[in-house]
């Protein structure tokens, strides 16, 4: 038996106090590679959606965000001046706009006279006891508003000159194929989610301001946020909407990154207060702020679980130390030196941690996802804007879903481009690899040995003569 | 194999000095097995943690096997008492979860014998003191008051010590025991030529040594 295998036995000595140490160390060991795991995950979503901004500036009717309606629609001389600029090199301009399901129910508030109608069924399944959990003001316990049973979401309908890409998000067919953005045809492109609500098929046929539609291509709708949509040509929506020249929302491509700032305010000065501009880096560092939060509550929560791992083995030791006063003075009597004693005991207290460690490794790899996950909601749900309820319908305002208002769904139309890299933080994935489980054993070490050092400076301290005369 | 001359040791305490050894001197040869008595707080203890290292005198010296211990670092002293000295207590002091082999084997380690050497020794050592091979493996919490005390004696001569120093080795035995122990310290002090200072009460075992020492007020008479 020697120093090492001496300090790994002594480590059991007490198996009550050892199991109770090594829970103890687990749990914060745990909580450390917890934070570890979710700081890794998080910076590199962060990573992930800095390196996919694009050089584009959104530019939408000012006000856009209050979910009120809009007025002050963009037109198509401002945006003619726009896309003159120096360094545009393209423009997207949209319009969108809200139909109702016929024959669904409106909500009994807000205009509910709008003509503007669809035969299309929303595929879009709301939650309203979760919604009306959140919003207990608008859905009033005990005898209170009550969702109509044959209520359906408002559809969305986007008419752009750009359909391969809308809102920011590239489409892809499924089947068929893209819309021309310059047609004044009544064609249109589905979500599959859609298509499959409404047995729609490339050539079929629906209705919407009263006037056949033909579905000429299916895109897939993951995660674009893009599923209750159905996207027409720019001039074929401002034509049947009666919004000749208008437009809700454009998104200009800028030639590089390094002009986007200088042409970003250039729009800005064309525009001045009709309008809101804001570039894609904005649109990205406001859209993972929520995401550097979690960053620094994980890197604060690490630091704490480690300083308590540290003070927990630092304690332990100074109690073993003392406890064994008299065994560490008859060995140094029998010939032991300071360091032999000291190694001992860091031997010993490495055991505990690395047990601990391990203990904690399980924990990690357990609740790793889940804290991540929990993390990521609350600190995304507490960052949302303050009207939330409006992204539970999709993007528009509640009234305006009530009405069918043509002019709502204005945080869609504003967010878009950057709501499916939200919805995307629902899919962080916290990964254990090797490098976390090497990162637990050696803060494991690390924790050993500082925990160790008061107990080390004891043992050179105790002196056996002392020790003895206590006899 | 041992000399001592003008050897003081004084304490602080309660801010005066206290003369704890006053001018002592002996000289012990290889083998000798002596014996020191004294009343309690006499210095005894004092004495024998002075000639094992374990504290430094004020004034004097130590001379172990032609070597002054006086004036040794705190290294040096580590090394001494690991290849010199072997210590027995009254109360035994046997690391609780060692086993008995593993005990005696424990200041080997220290002087850098190698393991199988270590083991071979202390099974000698424990076969020489009465153990049987089963009572070898045993913890100290599974052997007797004079098991445990057989172990320590054992353990004291693991590294072949020039110099046993015995703190009241009988002292919490009965006194069967304690004379089966003390013939075995007498007959091991021969047999292995180690020099053995016993510190005692018991005025009957002393007188069974070879030459007995009487401590008063720091002061050593034969």
């Amino acid at each position: 038996m020697n120093v090492f295998s001496r300090g790994f036995k002594n480590a059991f000595r007490n198996a009550t106090r050892s199991i109770s140490i090594i829970i103890i160390l687990g749990l914060a060991i745990g909580l450390s590679l917890v934070m570890v795991i979710a700081r890794q995950a998080v910076s590199n979503k962060i990573s992930s959606v800095n390196s996919s901004i694009g050089n584009t500036v959104t530019i939408t009717p000012a006000g856009f965000s209050n979910f009120s309606s809009v007025n002050n629609a963009l037109t198509t001389t401002q945006l003619t001046k726009i896309a003159s600029l120096p360094h545009v090199i393209s423009l997207t301009e949209n319009l969108t706009d809200h139909l109702k399901t016929i024959g669904a129910a409106a909500l009994p508030f807000g205009n509910s006279t709008n003509s503007n109608q669809t035969n299309l069924y929303s595929p879009v399944k709301l939650n309203f006891k979760k919604i009306s959990k959140r919003h207990p003001g608008i859905f009033a316990a005990g005898g209170g508003f009550q969702i109509p049973a044959n209520f359906s979401l408002p559809i969305t309908i986007i008419g752009t000159n750009n359909p391969a890409q809308v809102n920011g998000n590239n489409l892809i067919i499924s089947s068929g194929q893209l819309i021309q953005g310059s047609s004044n045809n009544n064609i249109a492109l589905v979500s599959t989610a859609m298509a499959s609500k409404n047995n729609l098929k490339i050539g079929s046929t629906f209705t919407a301001y009263n006037q056949p539609f033909t579905v000429t291509g299916i895109f897939t709708s993951n995660n674009t946020g893009l599923g209750n949509d159905i996207i027409v040509p720019l001039a074929t929506e401002q034509r049947l909407s009666n919004q000749t020249g208008d437009v809700t929302k454009a998104i200009a491509t800028i030639d590089s990154l390094t002009n986007l700032a200088n042409t970003t305010n250039q729009i800005k000065n064309v525009l001045g207060s009709s309008a809101d501009v804001v570039s894609s880096v904005q649109q990205a560092q406001n859209t993972i702020a929520p995401l550097n939060n979690i960053k620094t509550i994980a890197l604060y929560s690490l630091i704490g679980s480690l300083v308590a791992a540290i003070i927990i083995i630092f304690l332990i030791m100074v109690m073993i130390v003392r406890e064994r006063r008299r065994e560490i003075g008859v060995l140094k009597a029998i010939g032991a030196s300071n360091l032999r004693v000291s190694l001992q005991f860091i031997c010993e207290s490495i055991t505990l941690t690395i047990t601990g460690a391990i203990i904690g490794i399980i924990i990690g790899t357990a609740a790793a996802n889940p804290i991540t996950h929990l993390l990521v909601n609350n600190t995304t749900a507490n960052n949302r804007p303050a009207n939330g309820i409006s992204r539970q319908f999709g993007g528009g305002g509640f009234k305006n879903i009530a009405s069918g208002n043509g002019n709502f769904s204005l945080h869609q139309a504003k967010n878009g481009s950057f709501k499916g890299i939200r919805n995307s933080f629902n899919n962080i994935q916290a990964v254990v690899g090797w490098s976390v489980i090497l990162d637990g054993i050696g803060a494991a070490i690390i924790i050993a040995v500082i925990g160790s050092t008061a107990s080390s400076l004891l043992i050179s301290k105790i002196r056996p003569a002392e020790v003895m005369r206590m006899e | 194999m041992l000399k001592v001359k003008k050897l003081s040791k004084v304490y602080k305490s309660g801010g005066r000095d206290v003369q704890a050894i006053d001018n002592v001197n002996l000289e012990l040869s290889e083998g000798r097995f002596v014996s020191i008595i004294g009343r309690s707080g006499s210095g005894k203890s004092t004495l024998l943690n002075l000639l094992g290292g374990l504290d430094k005198p004020t004034t004097g010296e130590i001379i172990v096997d032609g070597i002054d211990i006086t004036n040794m670092s705190d290294h040096a002293l580590i090394s001494y008492r690991g290849q010199k000295i072997g210590f027995i207590f009254q109360s035994y002091n046997l690391v609780p979860n060692l086993s008995a082999v593993e005990n005696v084997m424990l200041p080997m380690e220290f002087i850098g014998v190698p393991k199988s050497e270590r083991y071979t020794r202390a099974i000698n050592l424990l076969e020489q003191v009465g153990f049987t091979n089963e009572e070898i493996k045993r913890k100290p919490s599974r052997l007797s008051g004079g098991q445990q005390q057989r172990v320590a004696i054992a353990r004291a001569l693991a590294n072949k010590p020039k110099l046993i120093l015995a703190d009241e080795p009988t002292g919490n035995l009965d006194s069967h025991t304690g004379k089966i122990i003390f013939e075995l310290l007498k007959k091991l002090s021969k047999s292995q030529k180690t020099t053995i200072i016993v510190v005692t009460h018991d005025l009957e075992i002393a007188q069974k040594t070879d030459q007995t020492y009487n401590l008063k007020d720091g002061k050593l008479k034969k």
